[in-house]
């Protein structure tokens, strides 16, 4: 069963000019999508797993600890691959230039990290929890705490751009683009609270695994 | 067997973040002819989308595919954003053809993929460096079929400039561009 999001949700209006009307043509990953780019081990710096370390002081908010694994769907880890993060600060503000949040800045966050994946498929990140924030898609409209990630796998193929949210958020159920995703498949964007992972007296801990599609996967039906 | 994670959209935030300073340049370790993969994106009404993020994927001169990097970036992948004309720029070098597991034969082409705020998923696509008569066998045009169809993804060569290819990308509508699902 497909736990992606359809392209066209007119819930969520931006959908409506972008979305393709045509169908999408299924064809297998080519042999060089079947590959991916390699980012050398240096590309990464031990640091920008933690976001909190990033001004001169800690940046405000809730700290917390996000741990988990990168798998594809035969469950084997994904090894020494890019996951980039971004995400707005503790009030819900984004220092990007069409951010018109009425939210303060934070100098000490920019909201951006990346880490690779280590030999079993894990990662570890460090960040503050992000605020909720209005958005102009519909009246009343908030998005849910979120952060978004990036995500390469080992093959072209398996390229995803997601996001994480957090358990019991009441603004879920009011939020088109996580709605957008089949009801069998919201449960998978949500992490779990995982205390020990946490720093004790200091940081809240996470849990949240990824699952990409296989590198090689034929269609369905092919 | 776990599920695969639902993709969300990419939301109006992620230039400052998934921004290289040098996306645009795509590395290789050898040598090719260096050419420019150039046009605009645009939305159900015609409208320039000035939010995305272009990205490519594509083999070397001689149909190689990239493994390893430069030391700073990884070989053979391109990432820009279109600006607010929804114009994206790419310089690359001239992908060679290459052959499938099954000896079918894969036409010069790149492999991109294009995230915006309104995308709940990235859209997923080929353009092809060479004109309709010889992409013929390869097998995303096959499986097209429809020769208006495939010309929304072949890039024309500059009339000017033969190292520049225009290649405009219609998400919805008129024109639409083939997109692709794995």
């Amino acid at each position: 069963m497909d736990v992606h999001p359809p392209y066209l949700y007119p819930d969520y209006k931006s959908t409506r000019l972008r979305a393709p009307s045509e169908p999408l043509v299924r064809v297998a990953p080519s042999p060089l999508e079947a590959t991916g780019p390699v980012f050398p081990k240096h590309f990464v710096k031990d640091s920008e797993a933690d976001l909190t370390t990033w001004g001169r002081s800690a940046p405000l908010g809730e700290k917390m600890v996000l741990v988990g694994r990168l798998l594809d769907e035969d469950g084997r880890p994904v090894r020494r691959s890019l996951i980039e993060v971004w995400q707005a600060n503790a009030s819900g503000k984004y220092p990007h230039p069409v951010d018109d949040h009425e939210a303060p800045l934070d100098p000490n966050f920019l909201g951006k990290g990346q880490v690779l994946t280590d030999d079993e498929g894990r990662y570890r990140i460090v960040t503050v929890k992000p605020g909720a924030y209005p958005w102009q898609n519909h009246a009343f409209g908030w998005r849910p705490a979120h952060i978004h990630f990036s995500l390469f796998g080992n093959a072209y193929a398996q390229r995803l751009i997601t996001q994480m949210f957090f358990p019991g958020d009441p603004l879920l159920a009011i939020d088109p683009i996580f709605q957008s995703v089949p009801e069998a498949g919201r449960r998978l964007l949500i992490a779990d609270l995982d205390l020990e992972q946490g720093v004790e007296g200091v940081a809240l801990g996470y849990r949240w695994d990824m699952v990409v599609r296989g590198p090689r996967a034929t269609p369905m039906g092919v | 067997m776990p599920k695969p994670t639902p993709s969300q959209t990419v939301g109006p935030f992620f230039a400052r973040e998934l921004l290289w300073k040098d996306g645009g340049g795509v590395l290789f370790p050898g040598r090719g002819d260096r050419i420019t993969l150039t046009g605009r994106v645009f939305d159900g009404n015609g409208a320039p989308i000035y939010d995305a993020l272009f990205e490519t994927w594509q083999a070397d001169a001689v149909g190689k595919f990239p493994s390893g990097d430069d030391g700073s970036r990884p070989y053979g992948y391109g990432r820009v954003s279109t600006d607010s004309d929804g114009r994206y720029a790419v310089e690359t070098v001239m992908p060679g053809s290459f052959t499938g597991p099954g000896g079918e034969r894969y036409a010069p082409q790149i492999s991109v993929a294009i995230f915006a705020r309104g995308l709940l998923k990235g859209l997923r696509t080929r353009v092809f460096l060479a004109p309709l008569e010889l992409i013929k066998d390869d097998p995303l045009a096959r499986a097209i079929g429809d020769p208006d169809r495939l010309r929304t993804l072949i890039a024309a060569r500059d009339a000017g400039d033969p190292k520049i290819y225009r290649w405009d990308v219609r998400l919805r509508g008129a024109g639409e561009a083939v997109f692709i699902e794995f």
